[in-house]
């Protein structure tokens, strides 16, 4: 297997990998989206009653939306992990009651009229724990209404709730291989409208090939194409693979966790067979 | 009612997009090229955005 053109930046991640197959880049995927953990926040305690201000002022604790919904979209939120310093509640040392090292706790505090942004949770002790994307709208309020919330977050996996889920858009493409028949090929254009990506351009009466890896093997140019010169495939042992996270992990550090992990399920499986066969 | 937090389909973060979508737009931006900018490239993230229509303000005068 070998690597090209890795591109990891930040959020998002992209590479061409060649001497693959489809079963390997689809166990990448899988784990990529369920398997690797994240913090997000599970219980939320809402303040019932009137809330006061310094200044005597009292709110009603209501809203528009439901305190399901709203606790709902707090869990939606991304919250920054460092994978390093969590541990999941079962495994961990203070036996599932809640502790710095298996616990985020938040609390929000907010009077109307205003909108409540998810910037606006305050963890409680690191500053560096509020929540990456700092203008999610969660609610609005009106005059004299206010909300007062704790919030605690804890490790997830992706296969267990949407919330955990810590890639999008992760998938792989064919690696595709155009060829144009010189010989066929009467620089009629219509390939190059027909192509929805943008891939085939024509220059000196000839289609070419201008952007390979932006063709996602729809076809179109072949169709568009009477005299039948292009012809399409794809690589069964090449792929594109990309995805992006969202926020609460770097690409890099997820993809590190999916190989990790996956290599770690293998190796759990080698051992128990191997124990089998004695 | 209010902005989806996340994109129904692939679950990318859309929620923080829809106001500065809302200011550009309402200053005369070209949608397309504003949903381009904002980082949202599949269509499932897209139209979150061009389909969401924000009544919240509507109904909490009446909670």
């Amino acid at each position: 297997m070998k690597i090209e053109d890795m591109k990891v930046e930040g959020n998002n991640a992209r590479f061409v990998m060649s001497g693959a197959s489809v079963t390997f880049m689809n166990a990448l995927r899988r784990v990529l989206m369920a398997e690797i953990p994240k913090m997000a926040i599970e219980t939320v305690e809402f303040h019932m009653g009137s809330i006061s201000d310094e200044n005597g002022k009292s709110f009603e604790s209501t809203g528009p939306l439901f305190d399901e919904m709203l606790a709902h979209r707090l869990g939606l939120v991304p919250i920054p992990t460092d994978l390093s310093l969590y541990k999941f509640r079962k495994e961990c040392a203070c036996g599932g009651e809640g502790c710095p090292t298996c616990t985020i706790m938040f609390s929000l505090n907010k009077k109307g009229p205003c909108v409540v942004y998810s910037g606006d949770l305050e963890p409680l002790g690191d500053s560096k724990l509020s929540p990456v994307d700092k203008l999610i709208p969660l609610t609005k309020l009106t005059e004299d209404e206010a909300i007062l919330i704790y919030a605690t977050a804890q490790l997830g996996r992706g296969r267990d709730h949407a919330k955990w889920q810590v890639t999008h858009g992760s998938g792989y493409r064919l690696y595709p291989t155009i060829k144009v028949s010189k010989a066929k090929c009467e620089g009629a254009k219509d390939c190059a409208s027909a192509c929805p990506k943008k891939v085939i351009a024509v220059k000196e009466g000839k289609a070419q090939v201008v952007n390979l890896e932006a063709c996602n093997l729809c076809m179109a140019c072949v169709e568009a194409c009477e005299k039948g010169a292009i012809t399409i495939e794809g690589d069964e042992t090449k792929f594109i693979f990309q995805f992006e996270t969202d926020g609460s992990l770097a690409a890099k550090d997820a993809l590190l966790y999916a190989l990790g992990h996956l290599e770690s399920e293998f190796s759990a499986l080698h051992d128990s067979i191997g124990e089998m066969m004695e | 009612m209010i902005v989806p937090v996340r994109c129904f389909t692939c679950g990318k973060v859309i929620g923080s997009s829809f106001e500065e979508y809302k200011r550009r737009t309402g200053e005369g931006e070209n949608p397309g090229k504003v949903l381009d900018e904002l980082g949202l490239d599949r269509y499932c993230c897209r139209r979150m955005i061009l389909s969401h229509v924000e009544l919240i303000e509507e109904i909490m005068h009446f909670d």
